[in-house]
Formats: structure tokens, sequence, C-alpha cells
């Protein structure tokens, strides 16, 4: 079994894979296109130089793709397998981690295993740390599948949001990110996508509560209004965001590993009788970490890490 | 304005004579400032704004509308109030405005304009998303408090200029007669401008060193009726006051062109400026760099100035009327006679866009720049002498090719190198479309950045707007590490293009076509450069820069195509300033009654650049043509300046109530939204 560790390093200085465009304004176009762009820059940096001119983007067609061996831009570590290798070494903010405001949001995916989310969750923060060179994060917010403020009506949305999810698994979910919190590590924990009745239900069941829900509602101005009363009431913060629910669908990862034009070519794909890894991929998690400069408001760090299990 | 310390103003006779020593002077504090400041850290964000008010009398009842010159008294009222409130006396309107506010009051300050006056907020704001939202209550507050200093006919309005300021007839209260000894203007009294000493003598010794009065010339516009050749009727051909009344018998008054002559009526507008303090140097002077092309786009989209001296121009911008009401050039600096006594030729009045980029950022090439910037090359040699880098020390050098205009004899005593008066003195009075400002002296402040071309808007709502969105941009400037660099000469373009009627929908500006920034190979790769030792992310080296022929990196664009992004149809990709906002308001915590607020700031700035909103220049045009005493002959008589400047009150009393046409120029008038407005 191996564990593959895909990054986008730092996406700030990324281009236009951040940039909304009309049309297309949900956040995992920002993640696959980050991933993609990583990847080809991978192999162009870890490319042999004299071949580095024009072996990747050139080739429009599909059959002769050349791409440098993926052990040249990969890296293995025991099960561990990062796409692309990460230079730990570069890792760390430019300031003190004082200056900043960190904030991570966990997305756990729909096809991961509950049972796993504690060690998931225990990876993922660990994973920001080092990246980011820091000790603590300020704001941990997690995205549990299945939960949405879809509709048009903001009452229905909230309602619909109600029977969504699976309560006691979201709560059997947030011991760990309590462990964090107590341990110092996290200093402050949000959830994603809760309306006013789940929320309620969840508050009054676990120990340490969030301070944050995070709603992507298509006009923030149409927050419903139990869920406005109840985190002001309950004094929870209601943040905005842009993120799309299902972040990262299979096949979506199928094709940014596999062989096509647009893939890394690190899966096997028979029908083209290309070699690579073979087997079962199920995307576990994905965590999206932000560094912004806490009194300049300036956003230095930004990037994903993304984890799917590879059953060979 | 600031600079108003009292004393003994020099003529500008007397003034040139010691223009030299204050130059030089300047030169050695611009020098201390730069190497005490110079490795100032890790300021943060805070920033400013500021507020230009003109203050009319009106009355409903009464058809004739003035400007009321009583800023003194009005200030003065001020000041005793903040003086009765810091020793807990205020007036009991006012104690309750400050508890329930909180932060400090608003501050009032004197403009050139005896009409005018200045707000600013009472402390700077901070980055905060919690502060941005403090922005509009606060420039409400701001309007009110000085509404009440006021006697209850005088109101503070928000128009650029006023429409009929030097028009015959009365235009001011009380009454003075034009062509008084300091402006001799034939259309406005020395009494329109701020009595304090310093304003009439930079008046007067402007049109002294210039060698005559200035000529604001802007074209009119050409109306069904319009006469044609227009000759601007309120000329007077026959004065024979002062010497200057030659100028127009000499061709001052050119053909279809309203006529003005005086500082007033450039000096005399309204801006909203913004001013942000940098990190230190090195981001201070890549924001400076960055904003620069900004300026004309955000000057064609707050146009507001579509009437001088009581006609329809053809212009809907401010820009360039200052920049005439102020132009000191002599002939021989114009190019209109050879150079005898005058150091150089100078293409620009002391009011113009800037000439020249600042920053050390490895994307500046040097084709942006001016091959013919003129500079004063032994205040470049004495900078770099001081350990100044070439670059910046070109910029200074730039900025000291104008003589400083006006000097109190008591200042040239000697040099207090702690003080920054003599450098200030050529610096302030160098009006450029963006300003890179050094700490002030005895403070903490660092390095700033004000942004100077937008017109001020109608309504608080508005200023607001474009407050908060230059804001945003310079965070996703610095976020995102956006690239807006054209060569700076084409930014002169696009500041003419943007006086061009309604040019926020009809014309097109240069633009940069691909704002990012390339990536940075891994430094220890193959292909990464691993020359530098460390390795912290900062300090990774940009790759080469690329180096295509320059004119294929911009391309002329729509404000909308700008602001809003290319359209789908188009062979560009331009992403749009408004969706680089949203992306990076997108990474940022921000909660929903903040975000709900944003968004109704960028839906007007986004409606403004794509059409679907006025800018106040065409609500302003389309308020006079179906006014009914209009006759289409592009004059703006009493009436119909009255029943403006009636509907500019109504739309901020009284939310506009019945104002024609409002939806057009604002969109709903409900508060920006449900529960945050």
């Amino acid at each position: 079994m191996t564990r593959l560790i895909l990054s986008t390093s730092n996406i700030m200085t990324g281009g236009p894979s951040i940039i909304r465009k009309p049309g297309a304004d949900r956040s995992n176009l920002e993640l696959t296109n980050s991933l993609r762009s990583n990847f080809l820059a991978a192999q162009q940096d870890y490319s042999p130089p004299l071949s580095a001119t024009n072996s990747v983007r050139d080739s429009s067609d599909e059959d002769q793709i050349s791409r440098p061996q993926a052990s040249v831009w990969t890296s293995r570590h025991g099960s561990e397998y990062y796409i692309p290798k990460i230079d730990w070494s570069m890792s760390g903010l430019a300031e003190e981690p004082s200056q900043y405001d960190i904030t991570v949001k966990l997305f756990y995916l729909k096809e991961a295993d509950v049972k796993e989310r504690p060690q998931h969750t225990k990876d993922a923060v660990n994973l920001v740390l080092k990246e980011l060179g820091v000790p603590s994060i300020d704001l941990l917010i997690v995205s549990f599948p299945g939960m949405s403020f879809e509709g048009d009506c903001e009452w229905e949305a909230d309602k619909k949001n109600s029977a969504q999810g699976n309560d006691e698994e979201e709560i059997a979910s947030w011991s760990v990110l309590e462990e964090l919190h107590n341990n110092g590590v996290v200093k402050r924990l949000g959830l994603a996508e809760f309306g006013s009745e789940k929320l309620a239900r969840f508050l009054a069941r676990v120990n340490v509560r969030p301070q944050v829900d995070q709603v992507n509602v298509k006009d923030c101005c149409n927050v419903p209004p139990p869920l406005m009363k109840l985190a002001k009431r309950e004094q929870v913060e209601l943040l905005t965001h842009n993120d799309c629910t299902d972040i990262l669908p299979s096949g979506t990862l199928r094709e940014l590993l596999g062989q096509g034009v647009r893939g890394a070519g690190i899966l096997s794909e028979t029908k083209r009788g290309i070699d690579g890894m073979k087997g079962d991929l199920t995307p576990e998690w994905v965590v999206k970490y932000t560094a912004v400069v806490r009194d300049r408001g300036v956003i230095e760090n930004k990037g994903y890490f993304a984890v799917a299990e590879l059953k060979e | 304005m600031g600079l108003l310390a009292l004393g003994t103003p020099l003529d500008w006779p007397e003034a040139k004579k010691n223009a030299h020593q204050v130059r030089e002077w300047g030169v050695k504090q611009l020098l201390a400032i730069w190497n005490k400041a110079k490795g100032k850290e890790r300021d943060a964000l805070l920033w400013g704004d500021e507020i230009e008010y003109l203050v009319v009398n009106y009355n409903k009842d009464d058809p004739n509308v003035t400007l009321s010159l009583r800023q003194a008294d009005i200030l003065h009222a001020l000041a005793q109030d903040e003086e009765l409130c810091d020793n807990g006396g205020c007036v009991p309107d006012l104690q309750n405005v400050k508890r329930e506010q909180g932060p400090p009051l608003p501050i009032f300050h004197p403009e050139f304009g005896r009409f005018m006056l200045e707000a600013t907020p009472g402390k700077p704001w901070g980055i905060g998303f919690k502060d941005l939202l403090d922005v509009e209550p606060n420039m409400k507050l701001r309007r009110k408090i000085a509404k009440e200093h006021m006697n209850a006919e005088e109101y503070p309005i928000t128009l650029t200029t006023y429409p009929r300021l030097g028009s015959p007839g009365t235009f001011t209260s009380p009454y003075y007669p034009p062509s008084g000894p300091r402006l001799r203007s034939q259309f406005v009294p020395d009494e329109i401008a701020n009595p304090h000493i310093r304003f009439p003598t930079l008046a007067a010794n402007i049109r002294s060193r210039r060698g005559r009065k200035v000529q604001v010339n802007v074209p009119v516009f050409r109306d069904e009726n319009t006469p044609w050749p227009w000759k601007d009727p309120t000329v007077n051909y026959d004065l024979h006051n002062w010497p200057e009344d030659h100028d127009v018998r000499n061709g001052a008054s050119p053909d279809n062109f309203i006529h003005m002559d005086a500082m007033a009526f450039g000096m005399g507008s309204c801006c909203l400026q913004i001013t942000f303090q940098a990190k230190n140097i090195t981001e201070g002077r890549k924001m400076y760099d960055q904003l620069s092309p900004l300026g004309p786009i955000l000057l064609a989209l707050t146009a507001a100035t579509p009437i001088y001296k009581g006609f329809l121009a053809d212009t809907d911008i401010r820009w360039n009327q200052i920049s005439s009401a102020v132009d000191d050039r002599t002939p021989e600096e114009l190019g209109e006679k050879p150079l005898k006594e005058s150091r150089w030729r100078m293409p620009k009045s002391r009011y113009a866009p800037n000439s020249t980029y600042i920053s050390e950022d490895s994307r500046l090439r040097k084709e942006y720049l001016d091959p013919n910037l003129v500079i004063d090359p032994d205040v470049k040699q004495q900078l770099m002498d001081g350990g100044m880098d070439s670059v910046l020390a070109t910029h200074f050098a730039h900025l000291f090719i104008r003589d400083p205009i006006v000097i109190f004899a008591e200042d040239l005593q000697e040099l207090d190198l702690s003080k920054t008066d003599h450098f200030e003195n050529l610096q302030s009075t160098n009006w450029q479309h963006i300003r890179f400002k050094p700490p002030p002296a005895g403070n903490d402040i660092g390095w700033r950045v004000e942004f100077r071309p937008m017109e001020i808007q109608v309504t608080d709502f508005e200023n607001a707007a474009f407050s908060v969105f230059m804001v945003l941009i310079t965070r996703a400037i610095l976020s995102f590490d956006l690239n807006f660099y054209i060569p700076i000469q084409r930014t002169d373009e696009n500041m003419e293009t943007a006086h061009r009627r309604d040019a926020v929908l009809n014309d097109k500006f240069y633009f940069r076509k691909n704002p990012f920034p390339t990536r940075a190979p891994r430094p220890y790769s193959a292909n990464g450069g691993s020359s530098s030792g460390t390795n912290t992310p900062a300090t990774i080296s940009r790759p080469p820069t690329p180096t295509g022929p320059v004119e294929d990196e911009y391309e002329l664009m729509s404000i909308d195509e700008i602001m809003n992004g290319s359209p789908s149809s188009s062979s560009n990709d331009f992403p749009g300033l408004i969706p680089l906002v949203e992306s990076y308001l997108d990474s940022m915590n921000v909660d929903v009654e903040t975000r709900c607020e944003l968004a109704a700031y960028l839906d007007l700035i986004r409606k403004r650049a794509n059409g679907t909103l006025w800018t106040a220049a065409k609500w302003i045009r389309d308020f006079v043509a179906n006014h009914g005493e209009y006759k289409g002959d592009s004059v703006v008589g009493e009436k119909v300046n009255h029943d403006l400047i009636g509907a500019v009150i109504a739309i901020e009393s009284e939310k506009g109530m019945g104002v024609r046409n409002l939806d057009r120029f604002l969109g709903k008038m409900v508060g920006p939204c449900g529960g945050g407005g």
C-alpha cells in the first residue's frame, strides 16, 4: 500500500490558476490547476538541463508525450510517495511565526474510511506545520463530506442542511481536533457548511466548541436568518468561503496522475500500454493552508496537500 | 495641504534668488531622512483617505446658490468644539457621537479654496476587515460634523468643482469683485483663496514665475444649439487693471474653449486621495510603480467633472485643468523661447502624471522608462554620493528640477537636518498622480505611497467603495506579486484618454496583458540557480525577465476589460482587477457581513466599468440636458445649477428622493446590504 502525497507548493506566485474566472468560481479548479502546474514545474525543474527546453510542453500529440522519469521529480520514503518531491529545506515563512495568521482547512473526503480520520487529521496538520515551519496554527476548519448550502432559497438550504452529513461520525471525528486544541497546536477550531440545526446539535455535544462556521452561500448577503441568529447567540463567527464541496473526486485525481496530456504520468493506463503504478486509488483528504501577514493583509503562502491511498 | 507654518513669504523675485539654497538644503534633508529610514522595517499597513468638500449656500427657494467663503469660521467652530470635547465639555450631540463611535473624531483641514474643507479619519485605518466597514460610517460622520458647524443653509458637498465658479454675477458669499492684485483674474476675486499667506503667495508666485496668468482652457461641449465656432462670452477683452489683462488680447482664450485664468479653477477641485504605509522602503517603491498604471483607469472610472464656469465641457475629469492652473513654467521651459535664463525645457507641469518608476524590481525593464526624463544631474550626483541608488536618486532629481514656490524668510536662517521642511517644499509642490512619501521627521510613521488621481464622488458610499477597492487591490498586488508595468509614457497617454467624454465606456487604455509573475524554478534543482546561500523562500531569486518586445506585453483595453476581465470572445486573457480582488478575498477569512458589504462596493465599481451604472459626469450631463431651463447651448445657468446642487444635497441628506435617474447613477439606493448597512 502506498500513500500518495500530492502538493502544490506556494500557489500565490503561481499565476492564473488561482484567479477566479466568471462561470468557474469554485476552488476545486484552483486545487487541480495548481497541482497540475506544480507537477509540470517540477518535471521541468528536475529534468536534465539539456532536454529541459521544450520536452514537456510542446507535445500536443498524446502519443508522443515525453516526460522525465517519475523518479526524477518525485520521491519515495517508505510507503509515502511525494508527488512532486518536496525540498523541505525550502519550507518556512519569511518572518517569525507570530507575524502570521495561519488558517488551515481540512477536507475529509467521502471515499476515505471514517475511522482513519484521527490519523488523517494529525498527518495533515503535521505536513502543514512542516511546510510553513511553524509550531502551531491559528484556525483549523474541518469540512465533512456531503454537506452544502444548495438551493435557491436560503431558508430552504438551511433546512436541507439539517439532514446532511452524519452527526455521529462528525462528533466522533471532533475529538482529535479537541486534542490538537488542548495541546496548543491549534488555537481555534472551525466547521464548514453547518446550518443552524446541525450546528445547534453539534454545539450541544462537544467539549471544545467550534468558534467558526465557514459557509458558502450563493450571495453572502443572504445568510439564512436562523443561522445568523444562532451564530450571534453562540458567538460562532460566520466566515465566507468559495470552496467546492466535492473538492477532489476520484475521477479528477486519476486524470491528474494519469498518462493523458493533462496528467502527470504516474499512474499506469493499460489501454495506452504505458507503465506506471497500478491499483485502486482512494482519495482520502485534502488540506488547504494560508499564511497571511497579520497586520499587512498580505498572503505570503497558500497551498494544498492532497493524499490518496493506492492499493497495488 | 499641510505646511501652514506662519512666516514672511518672499515675493517671486526674492524667492527665485533663494531657490537654489532651498533645493540644496532639501537634498541634505532628504539624505538625512533616507539614511535614517532606509532600514525601517515591518511597518503595518496603515492607510488613510482624504475627502474634500465644497461648501455651498443653498436654499430651495432662492435661485442663487453661492460658494461659502466662511472656511476659517467653520474650521474655528470645529476646532473650538474639539477643544471642548477634549475637556469633556462638548456640545451634547458631538459627545454622543464620540461615545458611540469610540475612535477619535475626524480631523478637518483647510484647503486652497476658501470654499473648501478637507476631512480625514481621526486615526489611520488598518487592514482588519472590520476597519474597512468603518470607513463609510466615518465618512458620513465627517460630513455630519462638518454640517453641524455650518450655518443652516451651508452644506458640504462632494462635487469635484463648483459648476459656476468664475461665472459672471455672484457666486461667492460674501461677494468680492474679481481682478485683485494677487490672482489678477478677471473671473474670480483674490478672496477665493484661503487667506493664509501661503496660498495667495503660492498663486501669485506661480503667476509671476510664469510671466503671465495661468491659462486653463477646457474644450466646450458642442451641443445642438451651441454657436460654432464658440467664443467664451464671459471673457472681457477690455480690462486694463493689470499687465496680465493683456493675456486674453494675446490669444490666451482660443475659440471653442472655456477660458479660465487662475489657480482656483484647478486647486479649487476636490479629490479623493488614499495614502498607504508600506512595510519598508522596498515595498513602498514597488507599490508606487504598480499603482502608477492604475491611475488613469481609476480616473476615468471616477469621472465627475463635466462643467466649468457655467458651461458644459467636452471632457469628464478635472486633471488637466489642475495641471494648467499651477503650471509655473516659463516660456523658455515651455519651449516657446530658446533657453537663456531657465535651466531646461520641461515637458510637464508640476501637476502631472508621474514620470519615472522607482522600484528595484527586476521586472522593471529599462524600456519602461522615459529616455527623455528631465533631471537635475547635480542633485542626482549628490544623492548618489550620499549613498542613494541611481533609480531613486533619479526620481528625486526629477522632482528637484522645479523651483520652490513659497519660501519663508525665517526658514533661510539655518539648515536643520532634523526637519524636512525644505525637502517637503519641493516634494509637496510636485503634484504627481502617485507620490512617494518618506517618513516624516519626529515620529514613527513609515514609507508611504499616496494614490492621488481619483475624483471625489457625490456620495460617501461611492467614496468608501473606491477607497476600499484601492486598499484591496494593493493587497492583491502584494499577495499575488502582480506586475502592471507598461512604458511610463503610455500612462501619460492614458491620462489624456481618461479626459474624453465617457472614456470609461468608449475609449481604450494601454494595459499590461499578463500581470502574473513568472514562476521561479526550484533553487536546488537541475535547472534552478542555487546561487543564493540562504533558504528562506523570500530570497528566491527571480528568473531572468523575459525579453520579448515590450510592445507585445501590453494592449489597448476597455475599462470594462481591465476591471472585469477579458470576455471569452477576446484574444486577451486579462483576469480583471475585480476578479483579482475577489480571488484575494477568497483566500482570506472574511465574515459574511463584511463580505456582503465589500460585495456591494465591488458591484458598484463593476457596474461603473461595464456601463450598467453611470459615472457622476454622465449623471450630471443627463441632469443638465433634461432640465427645463437648459437650451441645448452648453450653458449651465443659475437655475440649472441651483437644481443640480439641490439634487446633490438631496442624494446625501434625503436618500435622493425624486432625484432624476438616480438608479442609473447609484443603483438601488438601499443600504449596501440588509444587515451591514
